[in-house]
């Protein structure tokens, strides 16, 4: 298994980074790219995707492992507990480690953690 | 996109039934997509295999598809991955959609979507995508 520190990845997201993902994926959910809807919504702005604010623990992760995709048998678990906004840095950080058990939580600059992740690497 | 589904679904939590398969698609995996996955999300690079954001990505183009258009107002809870045998890119996949569950949290509807995705024969991934679903039971 690999070292116990995480590769240190950061991504600003803007919204452009939210339109090119709404380009890619054919989502175009208003709350993502129409700022009035956004405004108009409990978040009070849009909010990115949220596969963008992931995509730190993804690269974290095959950093980490050393590959491009993980293992067969890896199973991982996400939950996302706070939104992230245009102008918001994700990164992520390894918590926990117990085997082949990792516990990781991507932050924003403020600290919020917008996201859980735990994976199981065989 | 390559498909002419509509870009925003209202299907009310409702209107869904568990156990149901929302239907079976076909998506491409090229090495542009792939690579614009491997790094900074839209930045050009390189990869014979999906690296793991692929599936997000599958899920939403499927999930569009299948439902006729992405929830309108709905936001993401929750993933599930089990990942299978490595998905290299230049091909296609086959995805299989349907609801596995449905519940109300928190005077909050959420509903859980399968997603199984097929490359030559072989699992590449299982996702199950937890939804906060835009209307709650008995609303339109």
């Amino acid at each position: 298994m690999p070292a116990d520190e995480f590769p240190s990845v950061a991504e600003t997201v803007t919204q452009e980074t939210i339109n090119d993902y709404a380009d890619l994926s054919g989502d175009y959910n208003p709350i993502h790219v129409d700022e009035a809807a956004g405004a108009a919504s409990e978040f009070g702005g849009t909010i990115a995707h949220g596969p963008i604010a992931l995509q730190t623990f993804f690269r974290s992760l095959t950093e980490w492992l050393g590959t491009t995709a993980p293992p067969a048998g890896t199973t991982v678990k996400v939950v996302f507990r706070a939104p992230t906004r245009p102008g918001d840095t994700i990164h992520c950080e390894l918590r926990e480690r117990e085997g082949s058990e990792i516990t990781t939580e991507c932050v924003n600059q403020d600290g919020t953690v917008v996201i859980g992740a735990q994976a199981s690497i065989p | 996109m390559s498909d002419d589904a509509p870009a925003l679904s209202n299907v009310t939590y409702d209107e869904l039934e568990v156990g149901s398969v929302l239907g079976t698609v076909t998506e491409p995996v090229d090495a542009e997509l792939a690579g614009s996955l491997v790094g900074t999300i839209g930045a050009p690079g390189e990869a014979e295999v999906a690296p793991p954001a692929v599936f997000p990505v599958l899920f939403l183009k499927a999930l569009r598809r299948t439902l006729g258009g992405i929830p309108n107002g709905g936001v993401l809870a929750k993933y599930e991955l089990d990942f299978g045998a490595p998905l290299k890119t230049g091909g296609e996949v086959e995805i299989e959609v349907s609801i596995k569950d449905k519940y109300v949290r928190r005077e909050r509807p959420y509903v859980v979507v399968q997603f199984a995705i097929d490359a030559d024969g072989e699992r590449a991934l299982t996702g199950l995508k937890t939804i906060m679903w835009p209307t709650g039971p008995g609303e339109r």
